[in-house]
């Protein structure tokens, strides 16, 4: 597809960057000369310089005939305007980041009158993957697939755990009573591991088992995780994130604690948020939040604007006991020393918005033809898990799986048939409609063809 | 640095090489003249050894290219791919000695057309062939043939054909390196089989027709006649291949501008292509009507001034007439188009004409500020503004071409040959990649009494003209083979 990118920050250089390993054309708008050059260098993509809600920049990338637009700058205002003025030169679909929710209020309005066909709130989007999180405690990550019949979860294994050390096809006979569950993927270090029936898991390695949600949750109580509900958190920071997160938490009966710096800010907090206990303090002082009962809470979300701040204060709630740690870190770099100090949760705005921005996009190329339902890019993106819908006429359909050649590195995961979910035998077959969900160490896939074949 | 990935890429160029050398050897069989043995050993030792380069084990996270390995991939590719494209004129026998053997081969690549080989009266048709073929092929670039042909080669590929293309800024036809690659390449196979095909209808065989098709497509200048293009001393073929040396001078880009439907306008919309039509056009009536006194008439004049004209800006270096014997005002005029070349984005070389025009608007700045120093003046190109690190990038660019020709004229006297005017000329025609000079280089001699110094050194001076400079330069320079 065509897609035209207007500002090339953090999110919108992430978008770039993906989008065009999926192998979509991508032109890029922004002012700064500087992003401009970082851009031209490094991506697969036009560059043009300009401000992307000048008719005359977005006709210059060909405005006229693009599938989509993504206005990713920093000004709400400058992308509204630029994706009313892409509808109008005859952008199909746009997608416009609009962070203030004085705006989302007007959300039919913005879609209706300003030709905006999705507006991303990135602050919400965080919010809601980290309720996600909290919600499941044990998952480092939870992606869903087949309209949340099946999910991805990941979690790290312990030494007490009863898959550990035991080669995958004895762990039927040796451990009674474990739930049938595909164990879809394992990181071990830096490497990624499509398990077989030799493979034994060992403590510390990351795995993702897939299976539909009730299975899953019998498979976490097996393990001993489930009961891990949590009850209160401690929010650090009172930006945007930590408002729609407490909206979001409070009604699941989660008590929120939160510490703010800015007494106006608290204050207001306080009005906004009557069930939330709001601290007027900061967060990083050990004794203010010792003072408050960090180790009495479940779970602790360290949000503030400084990423420094947010992982050093998570790593001290961890070493104080919280079973669950979530902080944000902006810069997205050294996520595997993060991993390995143990701050499994690691989330960036930045990349959330990007990711939720890149589904849409997918949604979009689907009704343009190629048959991918969705993809997630997982453990930095050194493997992929990707929801296919089998198509009439395809070769593989009405074979049992154990006469087709599957790729190497990849993994017929989860099969949902009407609605049924079967993890894969040798006898299973797939038949036209189904959907498919793959795990592969192969990046860009772009058809079922290319993992299963005769 | 990232040594296992630069093999690979020069593995990947020298396979691509290779495959280039197949349709040589086929019309070699044909003729049999004794060549297809040699033709054939060298297909055979250029991809066996740019297989083994391409086959190196791939380690993880070898594909990031950085900027400086990008050009140190183009500038050691380059004189790779000489090196293995001069082996088919040792093992033929067509020279005897390698320097001959690689200044043909590299005036080949760099579309130079200066040449050192003498025996046309008998010549072997697989080779000249394939003489014919290093002009097309190092035209549009072989660095853009091997992405369009492998664009998941490396990561950043961008970096490479940046470092190949002329021209001070790179610009992309679509978002796609590899699909501009493609286009670029389909855009010079369709002019170049046009040209071929208005050749054979100017009665010429299949044969002359391809050798010159490719050696105009690339702006080179190799004939299969030692006369050049004057043998055929035909109207019509001469018209026709004017016509193609200009249009192969002109930036590739507009020509997918035109074919995507903003048909002529592409062209007069933008200002490089205005500036270099009027350009020749001022240059053509100016030799003309100089030329009137060596000329009988007015047409003859005009038809041996248009084409050498066109033959000289485009950098093709084709004659059809001896100009070293014409009134000096025309020799002069034909000189300074050497300097100034075609578009960037095209086949030729030269320092190009959108710098030349940016050096103008460069130096009316400098003067009018002289008088108004407050007063704050943007470049404009094309109505745009030009950032001033561009601007600034071609004055330097400006000043190192014309100092690279003095010092590459005065490398070339240390061997103590001919003279002044012979020497400079043929500095500036290999770095401007033309191939006729003036005097002992004159358009009617050719290159063969240089010594193995000379050579060499106008080897060198070719692949820098070739590369725009600083690939080369880069390669002198301690940092470049710092391992970080």
């Amino acid at each position: 597809m065509r897609i035209i990118v207007i500002g090339a920050g953090k999110v919108g250089y992430t978008l770039a960057e993906h989008l065009t390993q999926e192998e979509h054309d991508v032109t890029v708008i922004d002012k700064d000369d500087e992003v401009i050059e970082r851009c031209s260098g490094s991506l697969d993509v036009i560059c043009i310089k300009g401000n992307g809600a000048n008719a005359k920049v977005l006709l210059e990338a060909g405005v006229e005939k693009a599938n989509i637009v993504i206005a990713s700058t920093e000004s709400d205002e400058s992308n509204m305007l630029s994706c009313l003025i892409a509808k109008r030169l005859g952008a199909q679909y746009t997608i416009a980041r609009i962070r203030d929710p004085e705006f989302n209020e007007s959300q039919t309005l913005l879609q209706n009158e300003l030709g905006i066909d999705v507006a991303i709130n990135p602050e919400r989007a965080t919010a809601l993957e980290i309720s996600r999180l909290l919600r499941y405690p044990f998952a480092g990550s939870i992606e869903s697939f087949a309209r949340g019949l099946v999910e991805m979860v990941e979690f790290r294994a312990q030494e007490k755990d009863a898959i550990v050390g035991i080669p995958m096809k004895d762990l039927a006979d040796k451990v009674p009573h474990l739930p049938r569950i595909l164990y879809a993927m394992v990181e071990r270090g830096n490497s990624v591991i499509i398990p077989d029936g030799n493979f034994v898991i060992l403590p510390g390695d990351k795995v993702f088992v897939s299976g539909d949600m009730v299975t899953i949750t019998e498979f976490f109580r097996f393990l001993g995780r489930y009961n891990q509900k949590i009850r209160s958190v401690m929010l650090l920071g009172g930006g945007r994130i930590s408002y729609y997160l407490s909206r979001l938490i409070v009604p699941m009966g989660i008590h929120v604690t939160l510490f703010e710096l800015d007494p106006e800010k608290a204050r207001r907090l306080s009005e906004l948020l009557p069930r939330v206990d709001v601290i007027f303090g900061d967060g990083t002082d050990q004794d203010l939040l010792q003072e408050q009962g960090l180790s009495q809470v479940d779970a602790f979300v360290s949000l503030s604007n400084r990423d420094e701040e947010n992982l050093m204060t998570a790593l001290y709630a961890s070493r104080s006991g919280v079973q669950k740690i979530i902080a944000k870190n902006s810069r997205m770099a050294y996520t595997d020393i993060l991993n390995d100090l143990g701050l499994d949760s690691v989330i960036s705005p930045q990349v959330i918005t990007s990711s939720t921005i890149l589904r849409y996009v997918r949604a979009r190329e689907n009704s343009n033809g190629t048959h991918i339902e969705r993809l997630y890019r997982l453990i930095d993106g050194n493997a992929e898990a990707i929801e296919f819908i089998a198509r009439k006429g395809d070769p593989y359909i009405g074979i049992p799986l154990k006469d087709l050649n599957t790729r190497k590195g990849s993994l017929v995961s989860v099969i949902v048939h009407q609605g049924k979910i079967i993890i894969p035998f040798g006898k299973d077959h797939i038949e036209e409609g189904d959907h498919v969900i793959i795990v592969s160490r192969n990046l860009g896939i772009s058809d079922l063809n290319e993992v299963l074949y005769r | 640095m990232n040594r296992k990935l630069i093999i690979r890429v020069l593995g990947a160029i020298l396979g691509i090489e290779g495959l280039a050398m197949i349709p040589a050897f086929l019309i070699s069989l044909y003729y049999r003249d004794g060549d297809s043995a040699a033709l054939g050993y060298s297909i055979l030792l250029t991809l066996a050894a740019g297989a083994g380069m391409y086959l190196i084990p791939k380690t993880e996270r070898n594909s990031y290219l950085r900027l400086k390995e990008g050009f140190i991939i183009v500038a050691v590719g380059w004189i790779l791919m000489s090196a293995f494209g001069a082996v088919p004129y040792i093992l033929s026998g067509m020279f005897t000695q390698f320097d001959s053997a690689f200044f043909e081969s590299v005036s080949g690549f760099t579309t130079t057309g200066a040449s050192v080989f003498e025996g046309f009266d008998n010549y072997m048709h697989g080779v000249v062939f394939w003489r014919a073929t290093t002009h097309w092929v190092g035209g549009m670039g072989v660095l853009v043939l091997t992405l369009a042909l492998l664009p998941k080669l490396a990561g950043r590929t961008a970096h490479l054909v940046k470092a190949e293309s002329p021209g001070p800024s790179l610009s992309k036809l679509v978002p796609k390196t590899g699909q501009t690659a493609k286009i670029l390449y389909r855009i010079y196979i369709l002019l170049t089989a046009l040209e071929f095909v208005a050749l054979l209808l100017c009665g010429l065989s299949p044969y002359d027709a391809a050798v010159h098709a490719f050696a105009t497509a690339g702006t080179g200048g190799f004939s299969s006649y030692g006369k050049s293009i004057a043998a055929f001393n035909s109207v019509p073929v001469d018209i026709v291949v004017t016509v193609f040396m200009f249009m192969f001078g002109i930036n590739f880009a507009l020509y997918y501008k035109f074919l995507i439907g903003e048909r002529f306008k592409a062209f007069w919309r933008d200002e490089e292509f205005r500036s270099y039509f009027f350009i020749a056009i001022v240059f053509t009536v100016a030799i003309t009507l100089f030329n009137l006194s060596y000329y009988p008439s007015f047409f003859t004049s005009l038809r041996y001034s248009s084409f050498q004209l066109s033959s000289i800006i485009s950098t093709t270096g084709f004659v059809t007439a001896d100009f070293s014997k014409w009134p000096v005002a025309s020799q002069f005029l034909l000189i300074l188009a050497m300097f100034i070349g075609s578009c960037a984005g095209s086949t030729a070389g030269g320092i190009k004409v959108i710098r030349v025009n940016m050096l103008f608007k460069l130096s009316r700045r400098n003067i009018l500020a002289t008088g108004r120093p407050k007063k704050v003046d943007v470049i404009r190109v094309d109505r745009k503004a030009v950032d001033e690190n561009i601007v600034s990038q071609v004055a330097q660019f400006a000043v190192m071409y014309v100092a690279l020709v003095f010092i590459g004229a005065f490398l070339v006297s240390l061997e103590g040959k001919y003279d002044i005017v012979t020497n400079l000329t043929a500095s500036l025609t290999c770095v401007s990649n033309v191939g006729p000079g003036l005097g002992a280089v004159g358009p009617v001699e050719n290159f063969v009494g240089y010594g193995v110094w000379g050579k060499t050194v106008l080897s060198m001076l070719m692949l820098f003209g070739r590369l725009e400079l600083l690939p080369m330069f880069i390669l002198f320079t301690r940092s470049a083979w710092h391992k970080y």
